[in-house]
């Protein structure tokens, strides 16, 4: 039977488990000494990669295109056809309100390592201060979230409007669904500590709960810079600008 | 069941795992056996569910111009054969062997996460459910199973144009309820296979079978979120009147162009549905790759190659979905690199022709039952997978695109591929699930129906397909000159249906027997066989130590021996020598030598012995798994049936979601607060069971 050099070797470690790398650790030991339950977590963040990856790919076909429309097909007449129409994402979209916003849940990363930290050291009253914080900071996030859409359903951009709208609220509100579950979850977490029931031991429980958390913040990132900061093409706002409108569009083409 | 304090009491345990029976054991198991017949039987009832639904496409075709079936009908039969057949057939089947097997294969006594695999059963009998009740709401799916916009949408506030029953909604939200047991089936496999192997077994030692479990399980996790976000984005289509997939809406009652793209949804679907296919072939590359040594008496030929071919193929499976777009104008340069990357996979999956081929060579093969549906599915895989070549070629599969040419390849893959292979997994795990043996005699005749049966009913569709018959279509016409050919594929396919009539016979005629299979009737190599017939709820009273790839071979007939007849092994195609077998680095004289005195002296590590005062720890079972999924399916067929509704302000959100909504939340709240197992402060940090997480 052939065998590489490398499976000997490792051969006569196998059968030495080490922990899960935590002092205190209750887990049973694993082959690979990851816990289980950590294991688990980052093949599930592998998973929503593909999850947020298919719908960043959406958005990102999909961001320009009702404004190329109004600009190159308005006015076609007796087709018996309207042509998308704003609000357009140049109109609405507010970098400085959700620079803000998005500050809010990276700053939120932060006291999410001092909670995982502090559980780690055993100090229940520090975790509880930094895991609320981190919920806090989650749920203002949120509301500024709820503030914008209601913002943009004032200025007539529903999911229903345009495809800009349809792609932009599933994005950024799959995103929001994740946030709110993970403001649930630290907030669980919390509720359990008030209760007696988070010592050291938990401290994978709680790390596991901070990849999460961690990774919506990231997230967070892609889609700012995506959504928020890269460039858009203007829509028509009226018919004047239908010539230069087409120009753009030409220069545009492999986005389209 | 759940605690076993006195491992004296235990000299004969073949009989706990049935130590308790009963409507309530197996609604709350969390055994890895038991969900893994439970995965089995369901597997059997959906074939049967979809073989019944190809009959009847069958019936319907076997005659020009025929008006059997409506072409509603039609178009609902074909597209539930092919979901039941893909999502309740094949998947199940897989997964009930990567439950029953993997944990056992690789020396541990559950999976990682045991609620949580009760609970992918239950989501993938509520998704089964959902998609059949829409049978009796008349409201079949019926856009076929890859579901194409815009044969799917709607236009909102319109009545009559394209999709507007609800035959969409039980489609979509069922294969959404199937994907959540997927993807919940796959973590569990994967953290399973990292984290639970026994000591000694590094990943080049598993057994085959459960690499391929591993590589499969990866696939499901990185494709299924595709086809999750493909689907919400159609919900959100039909639901709240988005544009993702058409190109034109109604926009505040005026139809409006707004630039959705029907491609957008065959770009994630295809992203899905091309891992989607190596998902249904690999645990059937692994089943042959186990089966074939044990008959062939050699060792797997290869084996380090055939893990990597299963890598290679999941990894270039990733790239390839463009081949099921060749015709949809997306220009000759995608075109291009995705004939070229299809091309690719066709060397890896050729290595495994060959190695499984290479295994065989010099071997001193029996014939059984599994061998010879093994060796059927080397032989029409490879005709199925010729033909998938062929289509890689994208000017060939403009010609072949949509015709009958292209179910004759696909059924050649995934009937005498993947349903070769299920089905000599039952004839070879049989023995080790029951402790009885399947009638060889019948399982024979069973075999060479089968495959008469089968080529009878695929092969004449190669001509179909080159004549230019269409696919899905529900008739064709008199002067066609296709009835000859019809005729047969659906004598071909009544016959084959007979088979699995058989299976079930004997299956059946087996369990009423009384006698008693060997533990080990093959003398096959993996550590399964190890354990009595059926395994104990523990599987292991000892976890074995593991120093070799072919653990049960080593300890048989020892390495030694094996290396002198490998040593002289070689492989010789016309006098030229292609390959032989290393060996190894390590004396194996000391290892035989340890392991004997192991043996002798009772020490713990050897296998098969009791540590005195061990005691062994089971997690308990547990309903709420089953609460969760009835939760999430009420949630899903509120979805679907949205009245009676509640309106709160601007929102309106149907009662039956909400509902199952708190059912699930109940049920998650019940599962983290129950104790995984009982307390019990002596011996709970000793035993590596790797269970007690409270996932």
């Amino acid at each position: 039977m052939a065998t590489t050099a490398l499976e000997v070797q490792r051969a006569g470690g196998g059968t030495t488990h080490g922990d899960s790398g935590h002092g205190g650790s209750s887990h049973p030991p694993t082959s690979t000494g990851i816990d289980s339950k950590k294991l688990l977590m980052w093949w599930f963040l592998g998973s929503e990669c593909v999850l947020f990856g298919s719908l960043i790919a959406t958005f990102m076909i999909y961001r320009n295109r009702a404004q190329d429309l109004s600009v190159n097909l308005q006015g076609i007449e007796g087709s018996g056809l309207a042509v998308s129409s704003g609000p357009f994402p140049n109109q609405v979209l507010d970098q400085l309100y959700t620079a803000v916003s998005a500050g809010v849940l990276l700053f939120s990363s932060f006291t999410m390592v001092l909670a995982v930290a502090s559980v780690g050291r055993g100090n229940i009253k520090a975790f509880r201060v930094w895991t609320l914080a981190t919920a806090m900071l989650g749920a203002i996030f949120l509301a500024g979230q709820y503030f914008e859409y209601t913002e943009f359903f004032h200025e007539g951009l529903s999911i229903q409007q345009n495809i800009f709208g349809a792609s932009f609220f599933t994005l950024t509100g799959v995103h929001g669904m994740h946030v709110f579950v993970g403001v649930i979850w630290l907030t669980m977490l919390s509720i359990v500590s008030f209760r007696g029931g988070i010592s050291k031991k938990d401290h994978t429980n709680v790390e596991v709960a901070g990849l999460y958390w961690h990774f919506i913040d990231i997230v967070w990132i892609v889609l700012f810079t995506l959504v928020y900061l890269l460039p858009y093409r203007d829509g028509a706002e009226s018919a004047e600008e239908h010539t230069e409108g087409a120009m753009r569009l030409v220069q545009s083409l492999p986005f389209f | 069941m759940a605690t076993f304090a006195q491992p004296q009491t235990l000299v004969r345990p073949a009989s706990s795992s049935s130590s308790e029976s009963g409507l309530w054991s197996w609604l709350t198991t969390i055994d890895h056996k038991r969900i893994g017949i439970l995965y089995g039987v369901s597997a059997i009832v959906f074939l049967f569910i979809g073989g019944l639904e190809a009959m009847l496409i069958r019936l319907q075709l076997a005659r020009p111009e025929n008006d059997l079936l409506s072409l509603d009908t039609y178009n609902s039969v074909f597209t539930m054969h092919g979901t039941t057949m893909i999502f309740l057939a094949v998947m199940p089947a897989s997964t009930a062997w990567f439950n029953y097997l993997v944990p056992l294969q690789i020396g541990a006594r559950d999976v990682a996460f045991p609620r949580l695999n009760a609970l992918s059963f239950w989501l993938l009998l509520a998704g089964a459910l959902i998609l059949n009740l829409s049978f009796l709401a008349g409201a079949a799916p019926n856009a076929g199973w890859y579901g194409y916009a815009p044969l799917t949408e709607v236009l909102v506030g319109q009545t009559d144009t394209f999709n507007t029953g609800r035959n969409i909604e039980f489609w979509a939200l069922g294969l959404q309820v199937l994907g959540i047991s997927s993807l919940a089936a796959s973590f569990n496999m994967i953290v399973t296979i990292f984290n639970l192997r026994a000591p000694g077994m590094t990943l080049m030692r598993m057994p085959i079978f459960t690499w391929a479990t591993l590589i499969t399980s990866i696939l499901m996790v990185l494709a299924f979120p595709a086809i999750t976000v493909a689907l919400v984005l159609l919900q959100l289509d039909r639901f709240l009147g988005t544009h993702f997939y058409i190109p034109s809406q109604y926009v505040n009652g005026e139809l409006t162009l707004t630039g959705g793209d029907p491609l957008l949804w065959q770009h994630l679907f295809w992203i899905f549905g091309h891992p989607e296919v190596y998902i249904l072939i690999l645990p059937a590359f692994g089943i042959v790759s186990e089966i074939i040594p044990v008959f062939s008496r050699k060792p797997l030929f290869g084996y380090a190659v055939m893990v990597y071919a299963l890598a290679a193929i999941a990894f270039l499976g990733f790239g390839v979905w463009v081949h099921h777009m060749f015709t949809t104008g997306l220009g000759p340069t995608p075109t291009a690199i995705f004939a070229a990357t299809t091309m690719l996979i066709a060397i890896p999956t050729g290595v495994k022709i060959f190695n499984w081929v290479g295994t065989m060579w010099g071997g001193q093969i029996r014939f059984s039952t599994p061998m010879l549906f093994a060796v059927g599915l080397v032989s029409q895989f490879t005709i199925g997978g010729i033909s998938g070549v062929m289509h890689s070629s994208a000017p060939v599969d403009t010609q072949q695109n949509d015709s009958y040419f292209v179910v004759a390849h696909f059924h050649y893959v995934l009937f005498g591929g993947s349903i070769f292979a299920l089905i000599a997994a039952v004839y070879f795990w049989f023995p080790k699930i029951t402790g009885k043996m399947l009638d060889e005699r019948l399982g024979k005749i069973h075999f060479w129906w089968t495959f008469l049966s089968f080529n009878a009913a695929f092969f004449p569709m190669h001509f179909l397909g080159l004549e230019g018959m269409p696919r899905r279509y529900a008739s064709y016409g008199d002067g066609s000159g296709w009835w000859f050919w019809n005729v047969v594929v659906s004598i071909g396919s009544f016959a084959l249906a007979a088979s699995f009539v058989l299976l079930v016979y004997n299956i059946a005629k087996t369990l009423r027997s009384k006698e008693r299979a060997p533990e080990d009737p093959w003398d096959a190599a993996t550590l399964e066989w190890t354990t009595p017939s059926p395994p104990p709820v523990y599987n292991y009273k000892v976890i074995p130590t593991i120093t070799n790839r072919d653990q049960f071979w080593a300890d048989k007939y020892g390495t030694g021996q094996d290396h002198e007849e490998e040593a002289d092994l070689e492989v010789r195609i016309g006098g030229m020598k292609i390959g032989s077998v290393d060996t190894e680095d390590e004396n194996p004289e000391d290892q035989a030598a340890t392991r004997r005195q192991n043996a002798q002296s009772g020490d713990s590590q050897s296998l098969g012995n009791i540590e005195e005062d061990e005691h062994i720890h089971m997690p308990n079972p547990s309903f709420y798994p089953l609460v969760v999924a009835i939760g999430l399916f009420l949630v899903a067929f509120g979805m679907i049936y949205s009245y009676p509704r509640l309106e709160i302000e601007r929102l309106s959100l149907p009662v039956l979601s909400l509902f199952g909504l708190v059912v699930m939340l109940v049920g998650i709240a019940g599962w983290s607060l129950e104790p995984a197992s009982d307390p019990e402060p002596d011996h709970d940090e000793s035993v590596p069971l790797g269970t007690s997480s409270h996932a």
